[in-house]
């Protein structure tokens, strides 16, 4: 057989309960099966973290993969996901994340790396090549990512090492702490930093002197060539290296779907006063870039007068910027950067921390939270103090802070009130659009394999509000009308393929999808040049279609049926009052129905039927369907 | 004289030149070989890509004590034969330009009068044409930067 390129074809095992390691060997079928990242995640941590494990307990495995275009000059090819059981909901935990770190990971030799057990004494974790060292992290114990980046660097005296860090809210059991890779690039959701903080784990950090070959290297640096110019030539690009995603914020507010004070309201009235034009107009200073990235989209702000003046950092993304602004009524830009940077320093995930604070100043305003509950603090929308003292509460595990740092759901069960004002998917807090204005979104949010949550969907392609699109390339023209209900089974289910496999090749989502480069054709022809290994377009969506069914078979067997594929009730029931997204709601049975008959799911259960298991190569799981 | 020239402003440290670059020496991608490589800052958010700058008093040169560096056409070229990997290049050059690699000094060597890193540099930050020798260090540009952008610590 021929040799397969592109990937390195080696997983590294480290034990950190007697701190050893080993390689293992990643095989054909793996890679055909699988493809890269999130798949071999998938599938690893379906066969090694069954249910009933502890997510903090030393049985849980902490696991990065990245993909075979990564390490090479492939456009975006930066990322890697990191996956375990999640201690925030109890299923799938799945981050994905750039940088510089994946690529040094396959110069390392790995396609994959395994952190398992415990480890008896703080430690962070050093990849050199073959060799693993676990080296004494007692300095950096409790200190934020900035400085325990800053200290393992210099520690190893190399400048070149890529580390991924937990702050000191994982390592205080916070249970949405999150990773970072160059200190900002956040794989922050579902609580992999908490994970990493539980198995006395600091850092992983990794060096690598060795090289990624390709299999056909004319036809692969043609492709590259090509896609290069095609994002230049985008017309999203000077957006994009303008605004990076900060640009959806007034688009959001435009269309009415803009998380406005907990979605109460689709329109911010002070969306202007925070978006990413005032960003880049009057803080950004540079562009900076993932690796190997043609379109570098994270800016450099700097904060040169006022209350916050020498506040300086990279980003922010517009979950971030959105989380901090119209979520909770903040129309201080200044302020949301601080708080941005703060929980970046803490290791916590956006999201998150303004689900809960969100979700606590509602309740607030209604009179069902008071000072007593809260220690003090005035949780008006936009008390932009009180945010700040909250996420260093939430950090600390300390007084009010402590109630929120088990996520809103949690938060909801210990006041014994507010459940219905929370928003979150199987315990995870939403991202940043409502989807009353986006339909095919609301049905990816309740049924994304990690919780609720656009990435593993993200079928922006309703935004087009063209029924020509839907009619072509999904045959239902309502498809593409994001206000519809119908079709938006296909759409989404097509999205989830989709996206599993730009997951699992590790490029960036925002480019090769949003921007429509990366169709399941020139993946086919992508892993080919790059691996050598042929496959077929309806191949690689079959294995889109194999992880997000795998990964839906990891919830099955912690008890996820169809009532678990829910949305907050406001979703449901009450229209929103103004904006170009007014007066609808969200069907979401009917939505349902069309996604499991598309996917060959069971209606009234949500499981895969045995039949559908069989067909995309699953037969393995049949036995742990209920 | 033609040289490669920095832009540091603009260099967003996306690597990019390091795959290019090992890709036309090697066939194959690895930050190892590349002759080009770039210094980050992540808490400051600044890069710089490190090269040869055809220095009218090459040290790398002087110092090497078998004769295996020298300036033809325009860049500095290693021979390989006469290398015997001492390393007293790489202490020599002020400007990190040189690295060894299996025992052997690489350098830039401008891909024959194009190159490539600069065609491929997506914001920029690299040209190649009739400049004067310039002598700043990455740290005097972070200093630049930093000062004129307000960003320190």
């Amino acid at each position: 057989m021929a040799r397969i390129h592109g990937y390195t074809g080696k997983a590294l095992r480290v034990d950190l309960t007697d701190q050893a390691y080993e390689t293992e060997r990643i095989t054909e079928a793996e890679m055909r099966g699988y493809l890269g990242g999130r798949g071999f995640n998938a599938k690893r941590l379906y066969d090694e973290v069954g249910a009933g494990v502890d997510p903090l307990g030393p049985g849980n495995k902490l696991i990065f993969g990245t993909g075979p275009l990564v390490g090479t000059m492939f456009p975006t090819a930066s990322r890697f996901n990191v996956s375990a059981k999640s201690p925030h909901t109890g299923i799938l935990g799945d981050s994905n994340a750039g940088g510089h770190f994946a690529p040094e990971m396959k110069f390392a030799g790995y396609d994959q790396m395994i952190l398992e057990g415990r480890s008896p004494s703080p430690v962070y974790v050093y990849v050199k090549d073959d060799r693993v060292e676990f080296r004494d992290a007692s300095a950096i114990k409790g200190r934020t990512v900035f400085e325990a980046d800053g200290f393992i660097k210099s520690e190893l005296g190399d400048r070149r090492v890529q580390t991924v860090i937990c702050g000191p809210a994982a390592e205080k059991g916070v249970r949405y702490g999150g990773l970072f890779a160059n200190q900002v690039r956040a794989a922050s959701r579902t609580g992999m930093g908490t994970v990493m903080a539980s198995k006395n784990v600091k850092a992983l950090a990794v060096r690598g002197t060795g090289h990624v070959e390709v299999a056909e290297p004319e036809e692969f640096e043609r492709m590259v060539l090509e896609l290069e110019q095609e994002i230049r030539g985008h017309e999203q690009y000077p957006g994009r290296m303008l605004m990076g995603t900060t640009r959806i914020l007034m688009m959001a507010n435009d269309a009415g779907f803009l998380p406005t004070r907990n979605y109460t309201s689709g329109v911010y009235e002070d969306a202007g006063m925070v978006s990413g034009e005032r960003l880049a107009e009057e803080y950004n200073v540079k562009n900076r870039g993932c690796f190997a990235c043609t379109i570098p989209c994270s800016r450099v702000y700097s904060v040169r007068e006022g209350p916050h003046k020498g506040l300086h950092g990279e980003g922010p993304e517009y979950e971030a910027l959105g989380s901090f602004t119209s979520r909770i009524g903040n129309n201080d830009l200044e302020l949301a950067l601080k708080a941005i940077d703060l929980c970046n320093q803490l290791g916590l995930d956006i999201l998150t921390v303004a689900g809960c604070v969100g979700w606590a100043m509602e309740l607030y305003e209604a009179g069902e939270l008071t000072v007593k509950d809260t220690g003090g603090l005035e949780l008006t929308w936009g008390n932009g103090k009180a945010l700040l003292t909250l996420i260093r509460r939430i950090a600390d595990r300390e007084g009010f802070g402590d109630v929120l740092a088990d996520g809103s759901v949690e938060a909801a069960e210990r006041l014994g009130r507010g459940m219905e004002r929370t928003i979150q998917v199987k315990g995870m807090d939403l991202i940043m659009a409502d989807p009353r204005g986006l339909k095919g979104f609301g049905l990816g949010y309740a049924v994304a394999s990690r919780g609720g949550d656009h990435l593993r969907s993200e079928p922006f392609l309703e935004l087009s509000d063209d029924p020509e699109i839907g009619e072509r390339m999904f045959g239902i023209p309502e498809s593409t009308l994001r206000l519809a209900d119908r079709g938006k089974g296909r759409l989404v289910s097509y999205f989830e393929d989709w996206n599993a496999v730009i997951d699992s090749l590790e490029p960036c989502k925002n480019i090769m999808q949003n921007m429509m480069l990366l169709p399941f054709e020139r993946a086919a022809e992508a892993l080919e040049v790059a691996t050598g290994l042929r496959v077929t377009p309806e191949e690689m969506r079959e294995a889109g279609a194999r992880i997000v069914t795998l990964e839906r078979m990891y919830g099955v067997r912690e008890g996820v049926s169809r009532v678990d594929d829910s949305l907050p009730p406001r979703f449901r029931e009450s229209p929103l009052g103004e904006g170009a997204s007014g007066g609808t709601v969200v069907d979401l049975d009917l939505m349902l129905d069309e996604y499991y008959a598309e996917r060959g799911w069971d209606a009234a259960t949500g499981h895969p039927t045995p039949g559908t298991l069989q067909r995309l190569g699953l037969g393995f799981a049949v036995k742990d369907l209920p | 004289m033609k040289r490669i020239t920095v832009k540091a402003e603009r260099c967003a440290g996306c690597r990019q030149c390091e795959m290019v670059c090992s890709f036309h020496h090697t066939k194959k991608f690895s930050p190892e070989t590349s002759r080009v490589t770039v210094i980050k800052d992540d808490r400051l958010g600044l890069d710089y890509p490190l090269m040869c700058r055809q220095c009218s008093e090459c040290l790398p040169l002087k110092a090497c004590p078998t004769q295996a560096i020298n300036r033809e056409g325009g860049s500095i070229t290693v021979d390989w034969q006469a290398c015997i990997g001492c390393g007293a290049c790489v202490e020599e050059c002020r400007h990190e330009a040189m690295k060894l690699h299996d025992g052997k000094a690489l350098i830039c060597d401008l891909c024959g009068g194009e190159p490539e890193c600069v065609a491929r540099c997506p914001t920029g930050a690299l040209s190649y044409a009739e400049a004067p020798e310039f002598s700043e260090t990455p740290w005097d540009a972070f200093n630049r930067m930093k000062e004129e952008w307000g960003i320190h610590g």
